[in-house]
Formats: C-alpha cells, sequence, structure tokens
C-alpha cells in the first residue's frame, strides 16, 4: 500500500468519470497527431514528386499549371514547344541533365509520358523486371499501373487520345510493355513510360503525314549543375524565348500558402478541443477533490501530509493523461492509415506513412503541461483543506 | 496520558470565545465528555486531536505540547500517535476494509502487517468484511471498521466523536464495549464526546461541558 496503489484504487472507484476523461483527451490528442501527420506526409509526398526536377520548361502560360501538369501530373499542359529549341537549352554547361517529355494519351485513365529512359533517372528509379524500352511502341509501366491494371512483360493495350479516362477515341497501334518500375512512392508509380517517338509516331499518322512537321515536346525537365541555375537561367528562359521556365519549389511554396488555410483551421480546432478536454478534466479532478473532501481530510487524520495527497490526485491526473496519450496515438494511427487508403484509391499512387516522433513529442508535452496546470488548479483545495471544518460537517 | 490546561479557542475575532476545562488523565485512563449540541464538544476534541489551534493554553500528549509541532511533524505525530472515531464516514471509499487498514498504517508511517490487521478484524467481527468496500457495509459494521482505524496503530490516545449516535441499542453497548477494550488492549487514553447518554454508565470519569 502506497500513495500510488491508492491513486490506481481511485482511478478505478469511478469508471465512468474516467472512461469519459480519457475518451475526450484521447480523441483531441488523435486529431492533433492526424492533422500534423497529414499535413507532413502531404507535403512530404509533393516534394517527393519533385525527384531531382530543379527547373520545367514549357509553353507560356500560367507557371503553376506547367508545374503541376508536366511534374506533379495532375493538370493539363500548357501546350507545347519546339523540341528543337529545348534541345538548345539542353546543351547550357549550367544544365546537368534534360529530360524532354510529350504528352497526350492515356490508358484506363494512366498518363502516357513519351520521354527519353533518362526519365527514371529523374526518380532514382530501377527496374523491377523487364528492360528499358529501346523501341518506339514499348513502354515501361509504374510499380502502381502495373499492379491495378494487372498488367505484365509482353502485354499489349491500346491507347486513348487525351488525358483523362474515357472510351471514344482509341489509337489503332498497339503498345507492348517490356519493363515495370520498382515502387518509388513518387509519381512514376502511376504513370506508363514510353519512348519520345511513340507519342510523335502515334499523331503523326492521324495527322496529315508532313515530313517538315517539327517535332514538338509539351515540356523539359531540367537539373541543374550548380545552385547558379536558378539565378540566371529562368530569368533568360522567360525574357529571351517564346517557352517560359518555372521552379516546382518555389510553385509549391505558393501552393502552400493557398491550402494552408485550410490546414491552420483544423489545427486549431483541435487546439479548441485539447483545451476543453484539459477543462473537463480540471472539472473532474476538481470535483473528486470536492466529493472526496471527506476521505481526504481522513487521509491527514491518518498521518498523510498534504504533499503526499497532492501526489495521489497528480498521480491519478497523469495516468489519465498517459493512457489518454497512448489510446490517442492509437487513433491517430488507425484514422491516418485509413484515409491514405482512401487517397491511393483515388490518386492511384501510395503515399508513405511517416510517424513524426517530434510532433508526437510536441503534442505529447503540450498535454501534458495543459493536464499539469488542471491538475495545479484541482489540487488547490487540498493545499487550502480545512481538516476540522470538513470533519465537523459530516453530518 | 494527556493533560491541558487554560485552553480557549475563537473561530473569527467577532465569535465567542469557546472556555475548555482543563482535562488530566493517567495511563489507560477514559473520559466521557457530555454535552447538549452546539456547544463546542467537537471543536473540543479538534482542538484535542490538533486539528485546530487553540487561542490560549496548551495540549500535552505523552509529554509534548502538540501545538508547537510544525504542521508537518504536527501531521505525523496525529497520524502516529493518535486515532479519531467519527459518527459516519468512517474510511476511505475507494478502497475495501483490508485496504483501509493497510492504507491507515502506511499514512501512520508504521510498518503493514496483514496478520495484524486481520487479528483486529477478527477481535471487531468484521473479518468477513475485509473485502468488501466502504459503502457495502451495514452501520454496525460501519463503527466496527471506524474502530479498527483508529487503533490499528497502537495509538496513545483516542478520541471519539458522537460514535454511537446513529447506532440502535444493541449496536450501542457492543461497539463501545469493542472501543473500550481496544483502548485497554493498547494501553491508550480514550475520549469520547458524545450527547448519548445511553453510554455514561460505561465510563468511571465523565465531565458536561
Amino acid at each position: 500500500m502506497n500513495v500510488w496503489s491508492i491513486s490506481i484504487r481511485n482511478f478505478r472507484h469511478k469508471p465512468l468519470y474516467t472512461f469519459l476523461s480519457i475518451l475526450i483527451l484521447s480523441v483531441s490528442i488523435a486529431l492533433l497527431l492526424a492533422i500534423q501527420q497529414m499535413e507532413a506526409s502531404f507535403k512530404q509526398q509533393l516534394e517527393n514528386n519533385l525527384g531531382n526536377i530543379d527547373m520545367v520548361v514549357g509553353a507560356k502560360g500560367s507557371p503553376l499549371q506547367l508545374v503541376l501538369s508536366s511534374v506533379l501530373h495532375i493538370d493539363n499542359p500548357t501546350g507545347n514547344i519546339s523540341f528543337e529549341e529545348a534541345q538548345k537549352l539542353s546543351k547550357n554547361p549550367l544544365v546537368k541533365m534534360a529530360v524532354p517529355i510529350s504528352y497526350g494519351d492515356n490508358y484506363k485513365g494512366y498518363r502516357i509520358v513519351g520521354t527519353t529512359n533518362n526519365f527514371s533517372i529523374l526518380y532514382q528509379a530501377t527496374l523491377e523486371q523487364g528492360r528499358t524500352m529501346e523501341k518506339p511502341m514499348e513502354v515501361v509501366l509504374g510499380a502502381a499501373v502495373a499492379e491495378r491494371l494487372d498488367l505484365n512483360i509482353g502485354d499489349t493495350f491500346l491507347s486513348s487520345h487525351g488525358l483523362a479516362e474515357k472510351n471514344d477515341h482509341d489509337h489503332e497501334e498497339p503498345l507492348t510493355v517490356v519493363g515495370i518500375y520498382k515502387p518509388t512512392h513518387k509519381i512514376l508509380d502511376r504513370l506508363i513510360v514510353t519512348d519520345l517517338n511513340t507519342i510523335w509516331d502515334v499523331h503523326h499518322h492521324e495527322a496529315a503525314p508532313n515530313d517538315n512537321h517539327e517535332k514538338e515536346i509539351t515540356s523539359l525537365l531540367v537539373t541543374f549543375r550548380s545552385p547558379m541555375g536558378f539565378l540566371t537561367l529562368p530569368r533568360n528562359i522567360n525574357s529571351n524565348t517564346t517557352m517560359q521556365a518555372a521552379l516546382p519549389k518555389y510553385e509549391l511554396e505558393r501552393l502552400y500558402q493557398f491550402t494552408g488555410v485550410g490546414v491552420i483551421t483544423v489545427t486549431w480546432i483541435a487546439y479548441i478541443i485539447l483545451i476543453i478536454s484539459c477543462i473537463t478534466i480540471f472539472i473532474s479532478l476538481y470535483r473528486m477533490v470536492r466529493d472526496r473532501a471527506f476521505d481526504l481530510a481522513l487521509m491527514r487524520t491518518y498521518g498523510a501530509n498534504v504533499r503526499q495527497l497532492v501526489k495521489m490526485v497528480a498521480y491519478e491526473g497523469l495516468l489519465i493523461v498517459g493512457i489518454a496519450f497512448i489510446v490517442g496515438i492509437l487513433l491517430s494511427q488507425i484514422g491516418v492509415r485509413f484515409i491514405f487508403e482512401m487517397i491511393m484509391d483515388q490518386y492511384k499512387q501510395s503515399v508513405p506513412l511517416l510517424l513524426n516522433y517530434k510532433e508526437i513529442a510536441q503534442t505529447g508535452g503540450l498535454s501534458l503541461l495543459m493536464v499539469s496546470l488542471a491538475i495545479g488548479l484541482a489540487i488547490f483545495p487540498i493545499i487550502k483543506m480545512n481538516i476540522s471544518k470538513i470533519l465537523s460537517h459530516e453530518k | 496520558m494527556i493533560k491541558t490546561s487554560g485552553l480557549t479557542f475563537q473561530y473569527d475575532e467577532r465569535d465567542m470565545v469557546f472556555n475548555f476545562p482543563d482535562i488530566s488523565l493517567g495511563p489507560s485512563e477514559n473520559l466521557l465528555i457530555l454535552g447538549k449540541s452546539g456547544i463546542g464538544k467537537t471543536t473540543f476534541l479538534h482542538v484535542l486531536a490538533g486539528l485546530l489551534t487553540p487561542l490560549e493554553g496548551k495540549v500535552e500528549i505523552e509529554g509534548i505540547s502538540i501545538h508547537s509541532l510544525s504542521n508537518r511533524k504536527m501531521d505525523r505525530f496525529r497520524g502516529q500517535n493518535i486515532g479519531l472515531v467519527f459518527q459516519k464516514n468512517h474510511a476511505i471509499q475507494s478502497l475495501n476494509v483490508f485496504e483501509n487498514l493497510q492504507a491507515r498504517l502506511f499514512f501512520a508511517n508504521k510498518a503493514i502487517s496483514n496478520t495484524i490487521i486481520s487479528d483486529l478484524l477478527e477481535q471487531l467481527g468484521i473479518i468477513d468484511c475485509r473485502s468488501k468496500k466502504v459503502r457495502e457495509l451495514s452501520e454496525g459494521q460501519l463503527q466496527r471498521l471506524g474502530i479498527a482505524m483508529s487503533v490499528i496503530h497502537r495509538p496513545q490516545l483516542i478520541l471519539a466523536d458522537e460514535p454511537t449516535s446513529s447506532l440502535d441499542d444493541d449496536n450501542c453497548e457492543a461497539v463501545m464495549q469493542l472501543l473500550i477494550d481496544q483502548a485497554t488492549i493498547n494501553n491508550a487514553n480514550l475520549i469520547v464526546i458524545t450527547h448519548d447518554g445511553r453510554i455514561q454508565p460505561l465510563f468511571q470519569n465523565s465531565l458536561t461541558l
């Protein structure tokens, strides 16, 4: 028998009170953690998707649209640029690598990207099976595409015109799967990669054949040799050519500023819930101290000093926080996993789950601080306790 | 052994001043203090227990002037040397009978002996209730538990505040007899304050406030 074991018995004495306190606190902790984790995961995911792309060059228009379409593959392209002009740019000494991409087709909603074998280097992707493409009409699949469409090496399919899934306009030449990439958790997972010539060939046959037809691409993905590139190249391209250059990192920062408002609102709601749950804990501890005033006075007559009683009530509060915190972490993990499953289905891409220990520690520290405050206020009557008065009001 | 001299008490500067009679008890002597409600019986008992500080005068228990002790020492002295019995509310609600006695010894800073606890519960006839929660006990069982709580740590002085007023005649006499027996076994002084005339015949010494 000691102070701790009395605390545990007190804790179990009123199970409903205890349960409600733990429930409300753990839900608010779970909410805070889930929001932080999802924000971190999405940011990480977006930045992941940039791969090694420092700059993207495409047709004039909205730079954000250019980044969304050519880097994140979620919007329509701004237009086409001349392949020849793009190739001149590739020879600039500040450019380490320049990968041309060309769009126009999809297969069952998955975009077909015409590019070179260097495309996979941008995402540090390696082959799971098969080989890289060697001639037109060969494709290498991202991991998610292969899995969801159940395609294997040697399978063939017909692509559809456009970027969205619809069945009206199929091209006649079949594409053959020659390789499948390992999962990268990047955008590559949900792309179908083929040679630039595939796109050109397919569309040339349809348009009136014209040998002088200038070859066009959608955009050029550029990796710089040194940070100097950031300073000079984009300005140069934007003012001296008909193309525009956009910096994905910069455009994404702008995007966060728009979407951040929503995240901040939800975060504040979670903080408010946390405050409310601390008030609830304060009320339940305070009531407990009031309801048990006689018990506490009795313990004083048994020889307990104020410190022991304060410890007893504090242990009870800490027990509630401890359990609520563990339950909160579990709840948030279950919740986040559930949401991510949904997102994966919707966006056809796997998102890595990040468990951010720093943020867990921060949230834990914050709830501990708040609950300590609640405990501090609740035990105030113990310190001021007038044993004689409490005992003489027993009748 | 307890000795008081010139005790007075006042709750608030505007309130009336209580004047308490001097008492002096030798080893194992008992005392019954009678008085009507509102005359300051409980106040007197709380001054004797060190729960209230007197305006003037002093209380000596085993030669120690208890009101000159610091708060912390007073808590310890009370826990180790005094046993209190109340009219109702005899023990901690969240603990069972056995755990209450363990807690009583823990707070008094004394060795927790399950054998001693079992023996005492046996003597008081509530050994069958050892695992029951406080609220599951009858009035008679509760008052026996109250006695157990006041003597388990072998105090020098047992102070009882209206211990029998909520008991029927049979329980009243049995409980009082148990209390007196326990005081004798422990060589403790027993002071009972009450307005319950039924128990007067059990005491040699009595005074009226």
